[in-house]
């Protein structure tokens, strides 16, 4: 399914929301809506699932329009996890799986499928009102994923799920994306997903501030490469040392470990210039210990990308 | 009328009020206090049964809206609390539907109150009583109907739970208690220069003024109306049709009309 999200605003009172929002959800892809508390990213979820009305925009569904979000039709193709979900707790989570397997046409197997695939076969038959945070939210992911929709939208996935829990979000994510389905996932946890994003948009006071795949916005922020040099203390780290400061390529700085009789150095430099000052330290008599390069975190792309616009 | 997921919701809502503790404690009460209420007829010898159908309609006027309430109450707000509104309209099913599903699976739980409180208090009295009894299910229906349809109302209204559950025990009082003694102090207020036709009116603009009235007339004929003070004849059979089906319709409108235009996210 491939949706776009054209031109979206909406205004609560005198707050304005969303400031004409656009973007496309592509099949294959997992997108990432990411922004700090009140960017706008459920409301704009809720605009894409017709929760929200829109005062200005639409949503294009596979080349068709729709002002007021999915239509009906549409929405059988849909699974939605809300943020932080809580469901009837006097009921048990067979019950809750049931109910919505039934809303769905789907079966009572079904339902035990996907409450076994979610790992809850055997609290199934407990009340809700037992379960932990964690267990609520597979149940939330189950009820999104009971009847294999081609577009998925997850909003604060990651909420309250421990490791076992977000291997399988990262599992049905991965699923999603190689059927070539469409996935919507919003979160403020970016370290978290990092892997798992394909395009990530960066949402901050309502408005789209950055689009696009992690690659294209480390590039677009341009933060600083860090390269740590370990070398044999020896005659020659002064050498290679000269080199990289003349070469102007980075920032240097040394630290002596002369127990172990090992100088690092620890070089900054932007990512285009990594294979030039590489190419110096190959280049150079130093014997190198060991190297490694650190690339920035999307989380601090994120960072920088949201003090840019603060 | 209602669709797949209108149909599934009925069931659910069905099953989610039998298990709600406040639902059942008020239903367990109007079955005890109905059960007594026969009981004590039975034993008093109440050989026309002119003591215990009108005791149980005084104890359904208080009881029904109570339960009716209870159920109706957070039907929407409870939704949004828990983060499940969104979830729920998500499905494929307009917003109407929802509420009318959800307002259809909590009667059906009501229905099994009132036929519980009274299938007790029937059970209990003497069979030659039975059918005055039984006669009296089909306008508690109605009256609880009336209330619960209320209450669904002010669960569209509201974005809290305790807020809905607040107001809906303010409109208890308030219909069920303080509207007669409103009207009496009208009276009192107006030295009785308040014609008896408006009084009677007054009266049956409350859906449990119109029930309670309406019953005490079909147990115990017009003269029980002169008891109570009022010695008008009560609308018609149609003009309380009328007045029952506004009392149930124009609530669950305004609710429907209240989910509809509302944002279910505002996150």
């Amino acid at each position: 399914m491939k949706v776009r999200l054209h031109d979206i605003q909406v205004r609560f009172g005198p707050v304005q929301a969303l400031g004409g929002i656009s973007l496309d959800l592509e099949p294959g892809q997992v997108a990432v809506l990411v922004g700090p508390n009140g960017a706008g990213k459920s409301t704009l979820m809720g605009v894409l699932l017709g929760l929200v009305r829109a005062d200005c925009g639409e949503v294009v569904v596979d080349g068709r329009p729709h002002p007021r979000g999915l239509p009906l039709s549409e929405r059988e193709k849909l699974g939605y996890l809300p943020e932080a979900v809580g469901f009837a707790d006097n009921l048990t989570g067979r019950q809750v799986m049931r109910f919505f397997a039934s809303a769905r046409g789907l079966s009572r197997a079904r339902a035990d499928v996907v409450l076994s695939r979610v790992g809850l076969s055997q609290a199934a038959g407990r009340a809700v009102r037992g379960y932990s945070r964690g267990m609520r939210q597979r149940l939330g992911l189950g009820v999104a994923i009971l009847s294999d929709p081609a577009l998925l939208v997850l909003d604060e996935p990651t909420g309250g799920l421990d490791q076992e829990g977000l291997e399988l979000l990262w599992e049905i994510l991965a699923e999603w994306r190689s059927a070539d389905r469409t996935v919507l996932v919003s979160t403020h946890d970016l370290a978290l997903i990092e892997r798992r994003a394909d395009h990530l948009c960066v949402l901050r006071e309502g408005r789209l501030r950055a689009q696009g795949s992690p690659e294209a916005l480390r590039r677009q922020v341009g933060l600083p490469v860090t390269v740590r040099v370990e070398l044999a203390d020896d005659a020659a780290v002064a050498g290679l040392l000269s080199e990289l400061r003349a070469s102007g390529l980075c920032r240097v700085q040394v630290e002596h470990r002369p127990e172990h009789r090992l100088r690092t150095l620890c070089l900054e430099l932007a990512p285009d210039a990594l294979l030039d000052a590489l190419r110096i330290v190959d280049r150079s008599a130093a014997q190198v210990r060991h190297l490694r390069v650190e690339e920035p975190g999307l989380d601090d792309v994120y960072e920088r990308l949201i003090r840019e616009v603060a | 009328m209602l669709g797949r997921v209108g149909r599934a919701l009925v069931v659910h809502e069905l099953l989610e009020r039998t298990r709600d503790r406040w639902v059942l404690i008020v239903t367990a009460l109007f079955v005890l206090l109905a059960g007594g209420i026969s009981l004590y007829g039975r034993s008093a010898a109440d050989a026309q049964g002119a003591v215990t159908a009108p005791s149980i309609v005084t104890l359904a006027t208080f009881l029904v809206p109570l339960v009716a309430l209870v159920l109706g109450h957070d039907a929407i707000v409870g939704e949004r609390e828990r983060n499940t509104l969104g979830l729920l309209l998500s499905l494929p099913v307009r917003r109407g539907e929802v509420l009318l599903a959800k307002y259809l699976g909590r009667a059906l739980a009501l229905c099994l109150s009132v036929g519980g409180g009274l299938g007790i208090a029937a059970l209990v009295l003497e069979p030659g009583h039975r059918a005055a009894l039984l006669s009296l299910v089909p306008p508690t229906l109605l009256l609880g109907a009336a209330f619960l349809s209320i209450g669904t109302a002010i669960s569209a209204l509201t974005r809290h739970r305790a807020t809905a559950a607040s107001l809906a025990v303010v409109l208890w009082f308030l219909m069920v208690f303080f509207y007669d003694l409103g009207i009496l102090a009208a009276l009192v207020a107006t030295d009785g220069a308040l014609g008896q036709d408006t009084v009677a009116w007054l009266v049956t603009l409350n859906p449990a003024g119109l029930y309670r009235s309406g019953m005490l007339v079909h147990l115990l004929g017009a003269p029980a109306l002169a008891d109570m003070g009022l010695t008008v004849a009560l609308p018609g059979a149609g003009l309380s049709a009328f007045l029952w089906a506004a009392w149930i319709l124009l609530p669950l409108g305004i609710g429907a009309l209240a989910l509809h235009r509302r944002q279910a996210v505002t996150g």
